[in-house]
């Protein structure tokens, strides 16, 4: 079995053909922003001319479609219907969209508080017009609960609406009614081109006698969807880059246990993520992008103005600050600008380019400070260290001020503390082995750096998660990403172990419908069970379980 | 401060935490308020961040509490961990990490008198009084602290416990004691000889809602903060005077809990109590935090339920209580000291405390100091049906004189040298460690 990755980044795109867990080939095109399509095609080629054709081979693409369509805000025209009810003032939130607001709520238990208004139903037509070429993304406020507000308002639009529409609790399980908007939107704003993207690539796959079924696209989470699927929730496509490099790394580490950083050095930014007894952390709501709070399930990744390519700022007294702007490229290569790199190279660290220019520029700058021009070079390396160190801590202060809501967990908080550093990108055999000395950690230097993101996204493997809400005194369960809310039988006898094994049931019935492979496994990634208690007495249980279907760590060598 | 102010919240539900499994203070309580905090999308708000709890250090519970028989015996992981997120507030306001705070928390704390034998009214110690006792320690004892209980119950603990100290004014709006649960809380209640008048309590009838608690507001709590210029004001916040809760008897509503937290701007609020954990609880804590973060509450709305309408008959009675306490405020120094509490030296009182949570009586003896420089030192004779051996407590003021201090250090030798003690304890809240006799429990 053959696994192609291929992940699209801001300056190269990558791609990865692994035979088993082999890296048996390694390939890189210069991305254009342009046609990422062609990009992408490119990279494909590249990598297709080391396949042997001697076994079937899955093609597995991190792109930055949906990402950069989110960043430019490039979406078709996307309308927000939603259902509020009382609370907070949506205008208070800073939405960068308007939304039309509908009478009805859902409280939260997911009880009807208040019903639809069928005329205010009738005017959506006025409203959204047929929809040609827009999309319109329907959220109610606790839908997650109880999505039948959602659900209505679907079958009325579907008998008329032509244009995409996204209904919020299909995206997620999660609380959180503005990231819920946000999410929706999003999603449908982006669907069409998705759509396309999918359609461009059926017709690659019949010139190269791949069944569509073998194509799979990566997720924010690290899985991977299918094309169909891809089309349909388009917004779990986002951010997959740090992702793939994350899976990577996950997968080129010889650490399978025990806990570590993982710093993705680059030219322009430095990517950090954790893991965490060999686990690796996800966003506790979700992704954020370009400011844009969502849901969509995220690898935990802190992106860092820090790179190769990096600017320097010298202060009057020599101190020195590195970017977060990119200079462009170092002086060694050619660029106009005196970069972290040039450092690197006239302290014969790494042989990039022209160390004459890079020593004769930093000669230059050094006499300003009184300084020899490897005083200069030894000092852009300490401070380049130093601001990695900061972001390192600061990530890690960060997950240690996450909230904790019991007695158990205050008392005994869980311990994210890294053991190592684990490095990965161009710069990283320079730059590693000291942040790991500044840390007092241990360090590994991964291979196949440069193509860590494409061997990530070559090993990666479907992930699906979904959520149930069982409440057995209103004797309703809902499993929002299914779109299904139902009766429970005999509520009496409705505990926490029925709740978890039926929402397994469910993920495993899921799976086989999309194609899960042999070793996946499901991991239940958070629940609670609560008594409720009515005048002295006991009337029921409330259960949450929230649980992801994935496959086990994919080991890769090389 | 009045534009954009960022609210720090300490959110500790405590969701593996009760008193017993169906008693009010159980791990549901603050379930549903998570729920609607959570689906409001306001952990994320840019104008409020959230922040961890820390456990209560023994020496920071023992400065405003003396636990008998001892700390360990009543005091559980979830009580340090309610009074350190309380801290924890407070010393984000102080420091100026936020503009305000909310230690939205339990167990609450109102009713823990300075003595502990065990639990009453639902709580053991006092978050508030621990948290002002922690800031003067840090800060300074002059620091002026101006309390506002809110809860429905009696704020009988920390009127207790700041009922001689000059540094606190406390005031509790409640309903009526005749009528609820302490019992206590009456407009002749005015605080011991060493703060008189800082006791200051706002009975109000049953039924009273938001017209009746504004109007208490307006008239009686602002106008005495404005004189008094407390450097901080707490807002005890019990959310159980709501119409839908089912332990008392008020009509107070989401709507009028943020109007009332708009008016009050408080620097720090605690919860307390609040018992209609699905119908009141989630949309009062929604108000209450984008009311502390000066953002739009009007669309705050319990569903279903309809609040009170207050007869004007009611609304006189509140109006009367109102000229009365602003009558007691405005005269307090012009009161007599030597016809309230005798010639001195000591003005003594005698006190049954019941414990109603844990099923403890305690009676009580206390001895104040009659001080012209000082709040006065005290003697606290106690005993209880848990440890019928009397214990003694020699405690001082924040800044005792001279002359108090060595009355007190000499009765506290004599009272060492007395075997009828189980337990001889020795107070003062300006150093961190408490002396105790042990080893004869
Ligand atoms: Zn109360
Ligand atoms: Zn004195």
């Amino acid at each position: 079995m053959y696994a192609i990755g291929i992940d699209v980044g801001g300056t190269h795109t990558d791609a990865a053909l692994l035979k088993e867990s082999q890296v048996a080939a390694l390939a890189k095109v210069p991305t254009d922003h342009g046609d990422l399509f062609a990009s992408t095609r490119q990279a494909l080629e590249e990598i297709w001319r080391h396949y042997p054709g001697d076994g079937p081979v899955r093609l597995q693409l991190s792109t930055t479609l949906s990402t950069n369509a989110v960043v430019e805000g490039r979406g078709v025209p996307t309308r927000v219907v939603a259902v509020p009810g009382p609370g907070v003032n949506l205008k208070s939130l800073g939405l960068p969209f308007t939304v039309h607001e509908l009478q009805g709520y859902i409280d939260h238990r997911g009880r009807e508080a208040a019903p639809l208004d069928p005329a205010e139903l009738k005017g959506l037509r006025a409203l959204l017009g047929t929809g040609e070429g827009e999309a319109v993304a329907v959220v109610g406020k606790f839908s997650q609960r109880n999505p039948s507000h959602e659900q209505q308002i679907a079958a009325e639009l579907t008998q008329w609406y032509r244009g995409t529409i996204t209904l919020g609790h299909r995206l997620s399980g999660r609380a959180n009614f503005p990231r819920r908007m946000m999410t929706a939107f999003l999603n449908a704003s982006v669907a069409q081109q998705q759509l396309e993207f999918a359609a461009m690539w059926r017709r690659v796959l019949e010139d190269l006698d791949i069944p569509e079924e073998d194509v799979l696209v990566l997720k924010a989470d690290g899985g991977t969807m299918n094309l169909a699927d891809s089309s349909e929730r388009p917004i779990e496509t986002i951010l997959s880059g740090p992702a793939a490099s994350t899976m990577g790394a996950q997968a080129l580490t010889e650490r399978e246990e025990g806990s570590y950083v993982i710093v993705d050095i680059g030219g322009t930014t430095t990517d950090l993520a954790v893991v965490v007894d060999g686990e690796v952390l996800y966003e506790r709501d979700g992704a954020v992008i370009s400011g844009y709070r969502t849901l969509v399930p995220a690898v935990l990744t802190r992106s860092v103005g820090l790179g190769g390519d990096s600017e320097l700022h010298f202060s009057a007294d020599g101190k020195i600050t590195i970017g977060p702007r990119r200079a462009g490229a170092p002086l060694c290569l050619g660029g106009k600008e005196l970069t972290p790199t040039d450092a690197v190279t006239a302290l014969e660290l790494a042989d990039v380019g022209s160390r004459g220019k890079a020593v004769q520029a930093l000669a230059e700058r050094a006499g300003e400070f009184g300084l020899t021009w490897r005083e200069l070079a030894e000092r852009i390396l300490e401070a380049f260290i130093d601001q990695l160190c900061a972001a390192v801590r600061s990530l890690y202060s960060e997950l240690e001020n996450m909230p904790l809501y019991t007695v158990r967990d205050v008392l005994n908080p869980p311990d994210l503390s890294p053991q190592a550093v684990v490095g990965l990108g161009a710069p990283a055999p320079v730059f590693i082995p000291r942040l790991a000395q500044a840390l007092g950690l241990r360090y590994e230097v991964l291979p196949f750096s440069a193509g860590a993101n494409a061997i990530g996204a070559a090993a990666a493997a479907v992930t699906l998660s979904l959520t149930l809400h069982a409440d057995t005194e209103l004797a309703r369960l809902t499993i929002p990403e299914l779109g299904c809310r139902e009766p429970i039988e005999r509520p009496l006898f409705f505990d926490l172990d029925k709740a978890r094994s039926l929402a397994a049931d469910r993920l495993k019935e899921l799976g086989r419908a999309r194609g899960c492979g042999e070793g996946a496994e499901i991991y239940v990634v958070e629940e609670e069970s609560f008594q409720m208690v009515r005048g002295f007495h006991t009337v029921g249980q409330r259960h949450m379980v929230r649980t992801q279907l994935r496959p086990q760590v994919r080991r890769v060598r090389g | 401060m009045e534009k954009e102010p960022l609210v720090g919240l300490v959110f500790f539900p405590a969701f593996d935490w009760c008193i017993s499994p169906d008693h009010p203070e159980r791990q549901e309580r603050l379930l549903y308020t998570r729920d609607q905090i959570q689906e409001e999308g306001l952990f994320d708000h840019p104008r409020l961040k959230e922040f961890r709890p820390r456990l209560a250090a023994p020496e920071e519970i023992l400065r405003t509490h003396v636990v008998l028989p001892s700390l360990e015996r009543n005091v559980t992981e979830s009580h340090r961990i309610a009074a350190g997120g309380t801290m924890v507030a407070a010393d984000l306001v102080v420091d100026g990490v936020v503009d305000r705070a909310f230690a939205l928390l339990r167990p609450p704390g109102h009713h823990a008198n300075r003595i502990v034998h065990g639990a009453r009214g639902f709580c053991m110690i006092n978050n508030e009084a621990i948290m002002v006792d922690h800031l003067r320690h840090r800060l300074g004892p002059d620091l002026r602290i101006a309390i506002v209980d809110t809860d429905a119950h009696h704020a009988d603990g920390t009127q207790d416990i700041f009922y001689n100290d000059p540094g606190v004014l406390h005031i509790s709006l409640h309903q009526d004691g005749r009528t609820l649960y302490p019992g206590t809380g009456f407009v002749s209640e005015r605080g011991g000889p060493g703060a008189y008048g800082q006791t200051v309590n706002i009975p109000l009838p049953p039924g009273t809602g938001d017209q009746g608690m504004l109007l208490a507001l307006e008239e009686v709590v602002l106008p005495i903060l404005e004189e008094w210029q407390p450097d901080l004001v707490i807002n005890a916040a019990g959310q159980d005077n709501h119409f839908s809760d089912p332990i008392t008897n008020m009509g107070f509503s989401a709507q009028g809990y943020a109007r009332l937290t708009e008016l009050l701007k408080p620097d720090v609020v605690v919860l307390e109590g609040g018992y209609s954990i699905e119908s009141a609880l989630p949309y009062i804590n929604v108000g209450l935090l984008l009311a502390l973060a000066g953002l739009d509450y009007s669309r705050v709305r319990e569903p279903g339920g309809v609040p009170v309408r207050e007869s004007r008959d009611l609304i006189r009675q509140v109006a009367a209580t109102c000229r009365e306490v602003r009558e007691l405020w405005r005269t307090r120094h012009e009161v007599d000291l030597k016809c309230v509490f005798g010639p001195g030296p000591f003005f003594e009182r005698h006190r049954q405390i019941h414990y109603d949570t844990d099923q403890i009586f305690e009676g009580q003896r206390e001895s104040i100091r009659l001080c012209s420089e000082c709040p006065g030192w005290r003697l606290v004779i106690t005993a209880s049906t848990r440890s019928r051996t009397p214990a003694a407590a020699v405690l001082l003021p924040w800044k005792p004189c001279e002359r108090c201090l060595g009355e007190a250090r000499a009765q506290y030798e004599e009272l060492l040298e007395d075997e009828s003690f189980s337990q001889v304890v020795w107070q003062d809240p300006s150093s961190a460690l408490q002396d105790e006799k042990s080893g004869r429990e």
